[in-house]
This record gives structure tokens, sequence and C-alpha cells, in this order.
């Protein structure tokens, strides 16, 4: 491994930029949220930012149960994060509507149909220690090695269309 | 001139150095009264049903025969809200969250429930489902199915006379599975429970 991407591994974890949005939840899931960054859990400390802007972001955070609106939304808002990114879903509402989902609730979960999810958070709400828990062991797995990765499966995929 | 000479020296300690530089929180620990997800605390259920009565949510909480034939509840997560109501409201204290029980035992609580099933006739269209699907009417009649017509008596409700007939109202549960399993919704399950303290 090169010094670079060592240096790159060391740097992405450590700075993990972080955007959320609510698709229709309760508000609940973004108070844990903010709690996150009060004092008593602070997670500036472990290197995580709170951006709320989609191009800067590596991390989305989600809540909510994915209303009607979103449908076109969600899905334009994570092809506007750079990569390497990942979605991170928050509280039962994004794996399964929780309490909304009854006979005619205008909602569409789970949140893992529209755009792809990383980890889910399953919870309601659940506690900061987990959101930061989750943040802090996803990192690694989505940035290590993120270049090396990458060409390797360029390399695959070229190799498949050889192969045709 | 002292007085910087003092500063420096104040700000030079190794000790405040090393605090100021790698300031932490306290290390994250989970509080030992925090509601977490049910946890199983392997007495015996006797299957009365009464967490999937009160459980707030849809597809939460299921009791389950497991391989050994007994039955157990099983809580999923990404539908549960560990609002502990079922740990509160099982009879035989199968569940544990957090302090929920102990604290039962201080104050001497529980949850009484009655249960009233109300039948839309417009609406019914005689499938038997509800019958088929009832836990109780599965554990009293195991051969109930069919339209529910070729049984006895003893069971909660079946069809009688190509009616659907409510026979022992008394022993339903409150666990609301007729009414999911229900087309129609013409089967509605109303639930009154009340907190007692003795």
């Amino acid at each position: 491994m090169s010094i670079i991407q060592s240096i790159k591994n060391r740097v992405r974890q450590r700075s993990i930029h972080v955007c959320y949005v609510n698709v229709g939840s309760c508000n609940g899931c973004d108070i844990e949220i903010l709690a996150c960054l009060a004092p008593r859990y602070d997670i500036e400390q472990y290197g995580i930012y709170v951006h709320n802007n989609p191009r800067e972001a590596d991390i989305l955070l989600i809540t909510g149960a994915y209303t009607e609106q979103w449908e076109d939304k969600l899905r334009h808002l994570w092809d506007l994060i750079p990569e390497p990114k990942a979605a991170i879903t928050i509280g039962n509402c994004p794996i399964s509507g929780c309490a909304y989902n009854r006979r005619g609730a205008r909602i569409d979960p789970p949140v893992s149909k529209h755009i792809p999810v990383a980890a889910n958070i399953p919870g309601c709400p659940p506690r900061p220690t987990e959101i930061i828990n989750t943040i802090l062991e996803l990192a690694p797995v989505v940035f290590k090695d993120y270049e090396i990765k990458k060409e390797a499966a360029e390399k695959e995929r070229k190799a498949k269309e050889a192969k045709r | 001139m002292f007085s910087i000479i003092c500063y420096l020296k104040e700000f030079l300690r190794a000790e405040w150095i090393k605090k100021f530089l790698f300031a932490k929180t306290p290390p994250l620990v989970t509080p030992p009264h925090y509601r977490d997800f049910p946890q199983l605390t392997g007495k015996e259920c006797s299957h009365e049903l009464r967490c999937m009565m009160i459980c707030p949510v849809p597809g939460a909480i299921e009791v389950l025969k497991d391989e050994n034939g007994k039955w157990n509840p099983v809580i999923y997560k990404g539908h549960c809200l560990r609002c502990g109501l079922c740990v509160e409201a099982c009879p035989d204290n199968v569940l544990t969250s957090g302090r929920i029980l102990e604290q039962n035992e201080i104050d001497r609580t529980s949850l009484l429930g009655t249960y009233h099933l109300v039948i839309d006739n417009k609406l019914c269209m005689k499938c038997g489902n509800c019958s088929v699907a009832c836990p109780i009417n599965k554990e009293i009649d195991p051969r109930l199915a069919h339209n529910a017509t070729s049984s006895g008596d003893d069971v909660i409700m079946r069809i009688k006379n190509s009616k659907l007939t409510i026979l022992h109202p008394e022993k339903c549960t409150g666990c609301k599975t007729c009414e999911e399993t229900c087309p129609n919704r013409a089967i509605r399950v109303y639930r009154c429970v009340e907190g007692v303290q003795d």
C-alpha cells in the first residue's frame, strides 16, 4: 500500500462529514441526532462533523418512513453526494414504518428499496450512543482502501466484459 | 512581567497540556435503568398473549412455538418501540427490560384488560378467516379449518348456521389477529386496559 493511500485512510476515518435528512418522521430521531452534537455525547471529538450539505457529505443519515413527496428527491440527494459515500437509516421508520405503517398510510418503507443503505439503527428512537457507534463502525468499512477497492472492481468489470 | 511568567508556568504543565489536547467526554455507557429491547428471563410463557394485545406497533411482537414445543415471545427489532408495555402486561414475567419489573414489584401495579368483539354483519362475508387465524381457537380446537364450520362450541367464534357467531367472548385476549386477517375489516376488537394498584 502506498503512503498516500495510508494517509487517505487515516484522514478519512478521522473526518467523517455527515448530512442528515428527514423523510417523514416524527422528529424524535432528529432530536437524538441533535443530542449527539451536544456536549454530553459530542460527536466532533470523534471527528464526525455535521454539515447538512450533500455535496460535502460522506455519510447520509436518514430518518423517517419515506413519504410520497420524497420519491424523486431522495434519489437526487443521494446522487449529489461524492464518492466514497454511505447511507445509514436511523430509527424504526426507515426499516418498517413502525407505528406509521397502518392501512392507508401514505408511506413507502423500507428506505433500502429506494437507495442503497449500508446500515440500519433500530430503535424508536435509538440512543445517541448507538448512532455514534454505528457511524464509527461503518466508517472503516466504507472508507478504508477506497481507491484500491474501486480499481479492483473496475478490473473485475472489465474482465467480465472481455469474457463476453 | 511576573504574571506572564506565572501564566506560562501554569500552561506549560504537562498535566494541563494533556488535558487540553486530549479532552474526551466520559465513556459511552448505557445506564442500568435504560429500557432496551425486551429480553427473555427464561420463565415459562403461559400463552396468554397479553404482550401482543398491548403492543402499540404492528408486527413488533409475536408469541411463537420453538423447537421444544414451548411458547416464547419473539421481539422484532426495527418494529419494536421499546415502550416496555409488553414487559408490564405479562402475568408470568417472561420478558424483562430495564427496571420495569423491579419497579412494578415496588409499586404493586398491574394491567387489567377487557376485550369486546364486534362484527359488522353487512361487511362480513362468512369466510371464517378470523376464526381460523385466532391463536386461542387454534389452541382449543386445532382442527378448526375449512370456513370454520366443523368444530365444537368451545371456541371464541366460528361460523354457525352460515353466520359468524361469537360463542365465548370472555376467552378473547385482544391480540387483534382476527382484525388483521379479515379482508373486509368486518370484525373489530375493542380493548379496554386499565392499570391497577393493590
